[in-house]
């Protein structure tokens, strides 16, 4: 079972924090094909926001194939997310990029801001 | 819309109101039983043996003073006689004004200053009924005990008319109005004025006030129609005496030659020359009294007590009434079916 | 009406006394079933005579307000009220007031529901009601509102007078009876930030008057936080809420009414600058009915397409 933490303060969607977390929690493998997300009521009762907020965010993630709804019993999660393992290729590109940026002097928030920038062209109009 | 009227809402059982409202007011529902118990406990005392105390007492006092022997008497037994008479008399005129002030204070007063009434009002109660359950117990109970003492009054001071010589007259204004229902009438009256007044004010200190006031002004005008609620009896006499009479006088006045009463002002009687000479010119042939006597005492405490239930009832309407237009109708409402399209 | 209006308020108008001044005028919106709906205003500004209005207990001078496609006093038994200073009789224990709660609502009442409130704040249910402290009352009072099982739910100020852990506590309550029973949930504060996170609706009432009325995400895609060089009448195509000009830099809250030209930075405000915006400026349009909605509709995919 995973558990919501709500940050009132991050300027993030309220319903997009449950989507990420949800994400985060099935890349960590805390929750597997098969297990039953909180149900409504339990998360806003204890994070004391709206239930509306939680079911768009339920949708949101069976819109994407990751949990599915069944009638009476609850929300229920279909597959994993790949956890992007520590020896993939693309980690490696990107430690030996890291690696230069930081030979050339950047900071780590110019990182941050080059690598933001590049997200944000490479994958815009995606829902986050 | 249509929709909400098909499906009426499934038969409730009735809220369960009244053991709440007694639960509530436990406090002056004790008070009320000891006050009532208390006074109900002296009247017998009264009526039994402090009657029969003076009665023999007095017997006594005639039996022994005035014949050159020293009075030999209970004194004593005569003096708590009146003692007891007065104060118990005292306590049952003051029970109107504590229903007035109970009720406007604590009944309704209180309950709209402090929110409890709309408390209720969303808890299954509507506002009618709340105020319904309000008026009724407490009516039942205020007019059951002011009747019971009522009753026992009548009954203790018919016990000393004619053995105790000081027992009052059946007109003495308070031995009229505690002896018999016209005490519970007052009483259900303050009760409904208090209500009424609650409702109006809705501060429990104000209302407690202006209910006694108010209670005050009825007693008052109650005891100026009180006469005139029965047909009088008349004693006429001629010129040269005047008329006799026992009990309530309600007016007097001079006879005419055509025999015709007229009411007049002054000079009811030839007592001095002056009035002779204004009698002489107005044409007075004798004089005429209009009283209640003895015998009306019931039929007046009978009317009079009519007179203030019609007026409790017409109260209790005023105060539903009130309450349905302040939370259920009133304003003006455009067509509802308008609203709902 | 429709069964999925929960209260709805057509030229609604309360004065009190006959001649003193309007609480409430020209009222108009529709909560529809099932939000959460946060009643946002100033002090004064008619919040109270709003919910009081809906739950029956006074009635309109002019206007009518429907609850549950009923009148307010026909719809009363559907309906839990917890008024500002939260009313209770001081002489009844906590248990005694939740067995009064049960005998005056036969039918509808769920112990269980009420006493796990009261249980939630380790209240002896023997202490009588005189000695609680505001949030205790608070507490006791939520408990009786919700035993009744309301279908909609209207609370006056509920939050004012608890502490940071019982607010958080009591709205979980509250937002887990709206995702169980589907309650609607109608409730006033002038602090906007506590409503937040939990309502999904907005009526924000300023001067007797409604300012804003809407789902909120409507209410905040139909308006825009814009800055760039530029004299107010740059925005005389839209409607502007408040603008302010610093130097040669314009800051203004809009609601677009078309595609904003590209020298314009802009952002989504949040909802207490929304709300705040409106309040600092009473003569600014107000955005409430049902037309309007759809208005924010289309400005919002205008802005999409932008």
């Amino acid at each position: 079972m995973v558990e919501y933490r709500i940050d009132r303060h991050s300027g993030v969607a309220t319903y997009v924090q449950i989507v990420q977390q949800t994400k985060q929690a099935l890349r960590m493998g805390l929750l597997r094909p098969g297990d039953r997300l909180p149900t409504a009521r339990e998360v806003v009762e204890a994070t004391a926001i709206n239930p509306n907020t939680v079911l768009k965010a339920y949708r949101e993630l069976e819109r994407e194939g990751l949990v599915e709804a069944r009638r009476g019993l609850g929300t229920f999660v279909r597959r994993s997310l790949g956890t992007g393992p520590a020896d993939s290729p693309l980690r490696t590109e990107l430690e030996a990029w890291a690696d230069r940026a930081r030979a050339a002097g950047l900071e780590r928030e110019d990182v941050a801001a080059l690598f933001t920038a590049v997200l944000d062209q490479h994958f815009q109009g995606d829902p986050t | 819309m249509t929709a909400a009227l098909s499906t009426p809402a499934p038969a409730r059982p009735a809220p369960r109101q009244v053991r709440w409202l007694l639960r509530l007011h436990r406090p002056a529902l004790c008070a009320w039983a000891v006050l009532v118990a208390g006074l109900a406990g002296a009247l017998l005392w009264l009526w039994g043996p402090l009657t029969d105390a003076a009665a023999t007492a007095w017997h006594d006092y005639d039996a022994t003073c005035g014949r050159g022997r020293p009075c030999r008497y209970d004194q004593d037994a005569i003096l708590r006689y009146k003692d007891v008479y007065q104060y118990t008399t005292m306590a049952l005129l003051l029970l109107p004004f504590l229903a007035a002030a109970w009720a406007g204070a604590a009944l309704t007063g209180r309950e709209v200053e402090t929110g409890t009434a709309r408390l209720a009002w969303t808890q299954g109660v509507t506002p009618l009924r709340w105020l319904a359950a309000r008026l009724t117990v407490p009516a039942l109970l205020v007019a059951a005990g002011t009747a019971l003492l009522g009753m026992l009054h009548h009954a203790a001071w018919s016990a000393g008319r004619g053995r105790v010589p000081t027992a009052k007259s059946w007109d003495d204004v308070p031995t009229f109005y505690t002896g018999g229902p016209l005490i519970a009438g007052l009483a259900l009256a303050g009760l409904l004025i208090g209500a009424l007044v609650g409702l109006l004010v809705g501060r429990s200190l104000v209302a407690l006030c202006v209910s006694a006031l108010s209670t005050a002004v009825l007693w008052i005008g109650v005891h100026t129609a009180l006469p005139h609620l029965w047909p009088v009896a008349t004693s006429v006499s001629g010129r040269r005496g005047f008329p006799s009479y026992s009990g309530i006088k309600v007016a007097e006045g001079i006879v005419t030659e055509g025999g015709a009463h007229r009411p007049v002002p002054t000079c009811t009687v030839d007592l001095s020359p002056q009035c002779q000479a204004l009698n002489d010119r107005r044409g007075t042939v004798g004089f005429y009294i209009d009283y209640h006597p003895y015998s009306h005492r019931w039929p007046l405490q009978l009317a009079s007590t009519g007179v203030l239930l019609a007026l409790a009832v017409l109260l209790a309407l005023a105060a539903l009434r009130l309450l349905h237009h302040r939370t259920t109708t009133g304003g003006t409402r455009p067509g509802r079916e308008g609203a709902a399209a | 009406m429709s069964s999925d209006t929960a209260l709805r308020a057509d030229a609604l108008g309360k004065r009190f006394g006959l001649r003193g001044g309007w609480a409430l005028r020209d009222c108009s919106f529709r909560l529809p079933a099932g939000r959460v709906c946060a009643v946002v205003g100033p002090n004064g500004a008619g919040k109270s005579t709003l919910l009081a209005l809906a739950a029956g207990l006074t009635v309109p001078t002019e206007g009518s307000v429907t609850v549950l496609g009923t009148t307010p006093a026909a719809a009363r038994p559907r309906v839990g009220y917890v008024a500002q200073d939260k009313p209770l009789y001081p002489q009844l224990t906590i248990a005694e007031t939740l067995r009064m709660g049960a005998d005056l609502n036969p039918g509808r009442w769920d112990a269980a529901g009420a006493e796990q409130v009261v249980a939630g704040g380790d209240l002896d249910p023997g202490a009588r009601v005189r000695s609680l402290s505001g949030g205790q009352r608070t507490r006791v009072a939520l408990a009786l509102a919700l035993g009744k099982r309301p279908e909609l739910l209207l609370l006056d100020e509920p939050m004012a007078d608890l502490d940071p852990l019982a607010r958080h506590e009591l709205m979980g309550t509250l937002m887990a009876q709206a995702a169980q029973y589907g309650t609607t949930i109608a409730m006033s504060s002038h602090v906007v930030a506590e409503l937040e996170d939990s309502c999904d609706h907005l009526l924000l009432v300023g001067g007797g008057r409604i300012r804003l009325a809407g789902e909120i995400d409507d209410l905040l895609a139909a308006h825009l936080r814009v800055t760039g060089a530029g004299t107010p009448d740059a925005l005389d195509a839209h409607t502007v809420v408040e603008s302010r000009v610093t130097g040669r830099q314009l800051t203004a809250l809009i609601r677009p009414a078309g595609a904003l030209g590209d020298d314009w930075r802009t952002a989504t405000p949040s909802l207490e600058e929304l709300v705040l915006a409106h309040l600092r400026n009473p003569a600014a349009p107000a955005l409430t009915a049902a037309g309007d909605a759809e208005d924010a509709a289309t400005a919002r995919n205008e802005e999409h397409a932008a």
